[in-house]
């Protein structure tokens, strides 16, 4: 059935599609028919639609669990996973450290180390630390890694870059708030000791007017500017409210003085502390106790206060806003270390900012560049009442991102500007999990490989050049998406030399690494991670076209446009049996590559 | 026209409201009639170098007073000294690193410091010492983001606007690249200063390259900058060249599949069309760069290994090419970070001082040996000053600061624009928070970069539409 464009775009009822894009011989992706008058929520009634749930929601969609998501629909799937199982970093390491040492150094716990970890939880491979236990918390791994580039640490950060166990834990609070209250995140956010000495706030001190020493003010100010309410006030739907035409500012330098004296007085928890461990964090030692080792409860657990330190004798300008609960949003002196640090983070959490600031950036890492307003109002107003009159609930704000009208039907409402840009490296944890990519020893070195995965990607796990991210939520590429006044995060790092190193590490993983054996020359020692190119194989020989229809739907959702596949089929049936080399593998391989390099995949839709 | 093509322009005009992508394009047109430059003749070049120091540099632990009242002014906010724990030069350190300005040249601006103090540099700073003091270099005091000149009295007052956002990272850094902060969304003044310029190269290579990360500053209405690794190029392993292309066997129906997918114009989805076409610039200008560099001797200049090291070399080396790639005005852009010392500001302002010094010192060298060294201007940027006011071991967030320009075109061995006093009580300099209020505007800095690189006056104004704000619309830094 054929239908004009002109005739069906922009037609709604009731915000859903009043009918489906036309496809023909040209570049649309083959988006099927719909009727678009069942709820968002119910479903998946196809496969492809169970895929572009599951790329929206995982890392990547498999067979198996397309098959899964069609048989219990999408609420129960959701329910399913907010009670998976969940699936941590730092007894990795821990296991790692416990393996007899090796002549590769593979055994010594680094920031590689961690790399194989978020690896096997994010991609759900054998886990070799739990007698080979496959993780299966893919929502909470996801929504891990969204709150990651949102609250950033980073190894890049000098003190950090040899303390893989401060950033697994770190990454462990993530996941274990995944599914939590925001206001929980923020203060496990603000207290770990990683973000501690990431935004400079461990061992923050009062002002010391003899010493002209005032308290640091990074963490006042990036907590607010990044992590909670931004620098302008926001309508419900994310939009700036304007006086006279101009955005409102949300603080002034006043505010963040006032939480910078907040935030003084905590240093490195105590366990474990003592004189034959290190030294504990006192009134008589403040700069120099705290950790002496990795591997150490202090670099785990939550700052504590040490209130000789702490202002507890100013004033406290916080932040101002209708309906705050702190007169004029100053809290009165007085308070110790955990009574002004509550106080001020409820005063942060009730800002009417937080729930559009947090539900744009939460839709942007998983769904749509360009949310409408609506989208976001929806999302926002979940996590201002999840139903049931709780604040911040971030089940409620994951049910509303995904199962909203937009998620499902955002390429039908907005066909040529719906969705983003896919990430680097969940181009490549889509491609392992579709291809059910596995090690022989359960190990993971090809996430490692040199230099650093983020100097192919642009980006890395906790490894951000900034706390700024990798690419910031109002990024505008620039050319046509800037015309058009359009925000493009993630093309902030599809810069001309990371196209190329992104594609050529592509390149590495599809060609160089089957099931059958290995191509490249490699050290792996049983730790690469190889293609299941047997599973398509029978399919590859006998059938490309069907081989495609498996890749489209595995990748693409079932995206891919009648011109590609044609395009990928012609390509197909030139390539000749050669030694050593089976056609079906080449087949496979060629195909896997040209889609994950080609412009229809890398916009994930 | 094709089916493929009509369907695109009728649904891009349907789904995005009609005359936006038009009026773009016709912007970008009218644009590019108003680029007046033909080709510059032989021998007239020109390269602007930036270097944008990540973080907000704490430049008033980089250029320092050791007279004694200015000292003292200085220790008033700075009053622990790095022996004990604080962020403080003690004044003989100093001292040893004195600068030796020249004296005013008379009708012309530049010379001792405005405030009849005496400056040294932070010991890292070794070579930029040397380059300075034997004329290379010059300082330009208290620079920072403004939309008008503003006092003390008018900022705590709020009656004259001021640049939104102050003291936030991201905001500032935008500022100083786009030098306009009466517009979030404006481009780079590099890349305007492209848009102008460009059609006088006569190579395809964009005028503005990138040897660190994608930034503001190069971006243009038309002209969009070339990224690329300062190791060097490397090429798409699966269209035959690149570094793994020996895994597969002859492929070049997988080079046609590949291009037709990446083919102008033929995607339907915009961010399709813009990944295509990045991905298509990139594989052109990087063929054009290899096959430059390749015909090219090596340096004779030693450059450090080091990040910083590797970017300038990279400049350099492009720089040399220039004939090969058609360029007569190069822009380029390269970084260092972390320069947000909120603690333990000592060990890192040190660490990314000494690699800052030694790298602009080779590349310094490297222009005199490729013979350009008038002909290449290098400066500093940075998001913020740093407050003056210390916690501990590290400052926070500021507003106005120093910065240094180098070149054989740069009337060095002086300082320019007015220094502040660092004062900690009844400063009349700062904000009341302990941040510098600028004196000098990015715009007359840059103007004054822009005017040397051969913008008219009119084409400056319109660059720059602040400009006119301020007194001095060039601080006369060069030439």
């Amino acid at each position: 059935m054929q239908i004009r464009l002109a005739h069906c775009l922009m037609l709604f009822v009731l915000g859903l599609p009043a009918c489906a894009v036309a496809q023909g011989l040209s570049h649309w992706p083959d988006a099927g028919m719909r009727s678009g008058f069942e709820a968002a929520d119910v479903g998946p009634y196809k496969d492809a639609d169970a895929a572009r749930f599951l790329t929206q929601a995982t890392f990547g969609p498999t067979l198996e669990d397309i098959a899964h998501l069609r048989a219990v629909g999408y609420r129960n799937w959701l329910n399913e996973q907010f009670a998976a199982p969940v699936a941590t970093q730092v007894p990795y390491l821990n296991w790692v450290e416990g393996l007899p040492p090796n002549p590769d150094g593979n055994n010594t716990v680094n920031d590689h180390t961690r790399m194989e970890t978020w690896s096997i939880n994010s991609v759900g491979t054998p886990d070799p630390s739990r007698g080979m236990v496959i993780p299966t918390d893919q929502l909470r791994q996801r929504m891990a890694f969204a709150l990651s580039e949102i609250f950033v640490v980073s190894s890049k950060n000098g003190t950090l870059t040899y303390e893989p166990w401060a950033l697994a834990s770190y990454y462990d609070m993530l996941a274990a708030n995944a599914f939590g209250n925001y206001r929980d995140l923020l203060e496990d956010v603000t207290l770990h000791p990683a973000m501690g000495i990431y935004l400079t706030h461990l061992a923050n001190q009062k002002a010391n007017t003899t010493l002209n020493i005032r308290p640091d003010e990074n963490y006042a100010r990036e907590v607010l500017q990044l992590f909670s309410i931004g620098l302008a006030q926001l309508n419900t739907d994310g939009s700036p409210v304007l006086v006279g035409g101009q955005p409102v500012p949300t603080y002034s330098q006043a505010t963040v003085t006032g939480f910078a004296a907040v935030f003084t007085g905590w240093n490195w928890n105590n366990t474990g502390c003592g004189p034959t461990t290190y030294v504990c964090c006192d009134e008589n030692n403040y700069s120099n106790c705290g950790r002496y080792d990795h591997n150490i409860p202090s670099w785990k657990l939550p700052m504590q206060p040490v209130e000789a330190f702490h202002d507890s004798t100013s004033n406290k300008q916080l932040l101002d806003y209708p309906g705050v609960a702190l007169p004029g949003g100053v809290l009165a002196a007085g308070g110790d270390a955990t009574a002004e640090l509550n106080a001020a983070l409820d005063n942060i959490f009730e800002h009417p900012n937080v729930g559009p600031f947090i539900a744009r950036r939460l839709i942007q890492r998983l769904v749509t560049s360009n949310p409408s307003a609506a989208y976001i109002q929806r999302v926002a107003s979940a996590f201002n009442n999840n139903g049931s009159g709780v604040r911040g609930d971030l089940k409620a704000v994951l049910r509303a991102i995904l199962l909203d009208s937009e998620a499902r039907y955002g390429p039908w409402q907005y066909p040529s500007i719906f969705g983003k840009l896919r990430e680097p490296l969940l181009k490549n944890t889509q491609l392992w999990r579709a291809m059910e990519a596995r090690t022989e020893t359960g190990r993971v070195e090809t996430l490692s490989p040199y230099p650093g995965i983020e100097d192919w990607y642009g980006q890395g796990p906790l490894r951000s050049p900034s706390v700024f991210n990798f690419f910031q939520p109002d990024y505008r590429q620039s050319g046509e998406i800037s015309s058009l006044a359009l925000y493009s995060p993630e093309f902030q790092i599809l810069t001309d030399s990371n196209i190329v190193s992104t594609n050529n590490r592509l390149f590495s993983l599809s060609f160089c690494f089957y099931s059958e054996g290995e191509s490249c020359w490699t050290n792996g020692h049983g730790a690469v991670m190889k293609l299941n190119t047997v599973r398509d194989a029978a399919l590859a020989n006998s059938n490309p076209g069907a081989l495609l229809d498996r890749y489209s739907l595995l990748l693409m959702s079932g995206q891919m446009s009648p011109f590609m596949h044609q395009t990928l089929l012609n390509r197909l049936n030139t390539l000749d049996e050669e030694p050593n080399r089976p056609l079906s593998r080449q087949r496979i391989q060629h195909a896997l590559y040209l889609i994950l390099n080609s412009p229809e995949y890398s916009i994930q839709k | 026209m094709s089916l493929n093509r009509r369907r695109f322009l009728r649904h891009s005009l349907t789904a995005l409201g009609g005359a936006s992508l038009y009026s773009a394009f016709g912007n970008m047109r009218a644009l590019a009639a108003a680029a007046s430059h033909t080709t510059f003749p032989a021998g007239d070049f020109k390269a602007l170098v930036c270097i944008f120091l990540n973080g907000g540099n704490d430049s008033f632990n980089s250029v320092v007073p050791y007279s004694a009242s200015q000292y003292a002014d200085y220790r008033s906010s700075r009053s622990v000294l790095i022996a004990n724990g604080g962020v403080a030069f003690d004044q003989a350190t100093i001292q040893a690193n004195a600068l030796s300005p020249l004296a005013v040249q008379p009708g012309l601006p530049g010379g001792p410091p405005s405030d009849g103090g005496s400056y040294g540099l932070h010991p890292a700073l070794a070579e930029m010492r040397q380059l300075f003091n034997t004329g290379k270099v010059a300082i330009v005091g208290n620079v920072g983001t403004l939309l008008h000149p503003v006092t003390q009295a008018e900022y705590q007052a709020g009656t004259v606007a001021v640049p939104p956002q102050l003291f936030s990272h991201s905001d500032q850094s935008i500022y100083w690249q786009s030098s306009r902060p009466d517009d979030a969304n404006a481009n780079g003044w590099g890349g305007r200063m492209a848009d102008r310029l460009y059609t006088g190269n006569t190579g395809t290579v964009p005028l503005c390259i990138s040897l660190a990360e994608n930034n503001l500053f190069q971006r243009g209405d038309i002209v969009s900058s070339y990224g690329m690794s300062p190791e060097g190029v490397e090429k798409l392993s699966y269209l035959g060249d690149g570094p793994e292309s020996w895994v597969i066997p002859p492929n070049e129906d997988g080079f046609a599949a590949y291009n037709a997918l990446l083919a102008a114009d033929t995607q339907e989805h915009v961010f399709e069309r813009s990944f295509a076409n990045s991905t298509r610039n990139s594989i052109a200008n990087y063929e054009v760069v290899d096959a430059a560099l390749s015909a090219a001797a090596p340096l004779a200049t030693a450059f450090p290994d080091t990040r910083m090291g590797s970017q300038l070399k990279m400049a350099a080396r492009l720089i040399q090419v220039r004939a090969a790639l058609g360029m007569s005005r190069q822009i380029f852009y390269v970084s260092q970070g972390a320069y947000d010392t909120h603690n333990n500001q000592v060990d890192d302002q040190q660490w990314n001082f000494s690699q800052l010094s030694q790298a602009l010192k080779a590349f310094y060298d490297a222009t005199v040996e490729l013979g350009v060294a008038s002909s290449v201007t290098t400066f500093t940027a940075s998001d913020f000053g740093r407050s003056l006011g210390v916690n501990v071991d590290g400052t926070d967030h500021g507003w106005g600061g120093h910065h240094f320009v180098m070149g054989g075109a740069v009337r060095g061995q002086r300082f320019y624009g007015a220094m502040p006093s660092l004062r900690y009580d009844n400063n009349p300099d700062e904000t009341g928070f302990g941040q510098i209020i600028p004196t000098t505007s990015v715009d007359q800095y840059a103007a004054t970069m822009a005017a040397w690189f051969g913008l008219s006056a009119t084409e400056i104004a319109d660059i720059f539409p602040s400009l006119s704000e301020f007194n001095q619309a060039n601080l006369r830094f060069l030439g």
